[in-house]
């Protein structure tokens, strides 16, 4: 008995103290003020909890390269786009989220193409799979009611979508759902590649072929992300595919000529001069095509 | 009995560790709404938000390919006061293309960048001015 109050006093004294941390930190903006340079080590916790590692990757908007496409002049084309009305068949977290990404890129392609129509059938799949992954915050009702009042202004268009698409990020890290994170990373940078490859088939615009090459880095960072999640079927299988396609990726050549960049204090700007080029082949290109076509497919069906 | 107080380490570091966390998380949304503002003016975002917990020295590295043809606006920001992230962009050789250090840690900085280009950004706390805290970096885009 006397050991069952010792161990009852100890459990109210820790969450009266755990409490009372939370009261003095928590809540308002006043009280999170991290500049506190009394807090020396008291954080070291926190890092272990929050789990990041020294080093992080970065995808590249999916609507960079869409952005492209429409710059050298290629004409929208509905077939490159997924089915938004198939958000209701994916049956497993990893398929909703990949499509996430998927469906966010195609969001972005229309937008920029100005399909008001084919905005808001994408918009509407995204919030779907959002609702039923938990991030139905970010991609809530105001946000398609924005989207509407804002339709006809791509750039405000493509910011409500790229600060939604940050919100549900930010919500994922917070509750350490650094998976889906990546796999909606993943989808849209999968989907972005598709548009790409499949305009460089029919235009074979230098650019467009150039963008593709450019990928190299970029999935060898993807696949760093995904790799923490390998353990799990249906990523193994993900990444398999990703690394069979970055074996191809490997016979792409990207040189780099280092040069001083001119920084313009005044404007908060520096330019970067440095030179980069690609050597890319026919048949590099057809395999990167079809790799990319076939990961796709086994996602979006 | 025995063996409830054989699990006390557990649900003790269950309960602090969640408290911590949260807390940890709560700074961070902080941070990352102010630095927002500064990816307002015609810049769309990555659709990412990075973090990472900093404490003394140490340093976080972002790796990214940044297009050629676009210009491109980091924003850096731990505390509720910008200034206290130093951050550096290299290239993959570790040249030095830029340090926010020389610009009085400025909150955030604008890249033209001319050809495709795979960096490194690296950010850590300004020592003088905070020991410890929150680090989140924004990139945002126009072409």
């Amino acid at each position: 008995m006397n050991i069952k109050n010792k161990f009852f006093k100890l459990f109210v004294s820790l969450v009266v103290i755990a409490g009372l941390t939370t009261a003095c930190n928590g809540g308002g903006e006043d009280n999170t003020d991290t500049t506190d340079t009394t807090a020396t080590n008291d954080n070291s916790n926190n890092n272990t909890l929050l789990a990041i590692d020294g080093q992080v990757f970065i995808i590249p908007s999916p609507v960079q390269t869409a952005l492209l496409i429409k710059s050298v002049g290629v004409e929208y084309n509905s077939a490159l786009l997924s089915n938004p009305k198939s958000a209701t068949n994916f049956s497993t977290n990893f398929k909703k989220s990949i499509n996430v990404g998927i469906y966010g890129a195609d969001l972005g392609y229309v937008t920029i193409y100005d399909q008001t129509q084919d905005a808001i059938s994408f918009l509407t799949a995204v919030k779907a799979l959002g609702d039923e992954l938990g991030v139905s915050s970010a991609f809530d009702k105001s946000l398609m009611e924005r989207f509407e009042k804002n339709l006809g202004k791509q750039d405000s268009l493509l910011s409500l979508v790229s600060d939604a698409y940050r919100s549900a990020d930010a919500y994922l890290k917070d509750s350490e759902r650094n998976d889906v994170g990546s796999l909606i990373l993943a989808g849209g940078w999968l989907e972005s590649v598709h548009f790409a490859t499949n305009v460089a088939k029919t235009s074979k615009n230098p650019e467009i072929i150039r963008r593709i090459g450019e990928q190299k880095s970029t999935l060898e960072n993807l696949i760093k992300l995904l790799t923490p999640h390998y353990s799990k079927p249906e990523y193994a299988e993900f990444i398999d595919g990703l690394m069979d396609l970055s074996n191809v990726f490997e016979g792409v050549e990207f040189s780099y000529t280092y040069e001083k960049p001119v920084t313009e204090a005044d404007k908060k700007l520096t330019t970067i001069t440095s030179k980069s080029e690609v050597k890319i082949s026919d048949e590099q290109l057809e395999q990167i095509t079809k790799k990319i076509g076939d990961l796709r497919n086994k996602l979006i069906n | 009995m025995k063996r409830l107080l054989k699990s006390l380490p557990v649900i003790i570091a269950i309960v602090v560790g969640g408290l911590f966390s949260n807390n940890a998380n709560a700074q961070c949304d902080t941070i990352a709404s102010l630095c927002g503002k500064h990816l307002q003016s015609g810049y769309i975002s990555d659709g990412q938000q990075y973090r990472a917990l900093l404490i003394n020295d140490e340093v976080s590295e972002f790796h990214t390919t940044f297009y050629g043809g676009s210009t491109y606006r980091i924003a850096a920001c731990s505390g509720l006061t910008d200034g206290n992230l130093v951050f550096s962009v290299y290239d993959n050789e570790r040249n030095l293309l830029f340090t926010n250090k020389d610009y009085s840690n400025s909150a955030y900085w604008d890249f033209k960048i001319t050809s495709t280009i795979n960096c490194i950004i690296e950010a850590h706390l300004d020592t003088e001015k905070v020991a410890s805290g929150c680090c989140v970096l924004l990139v945002g885009f126009k072409q």
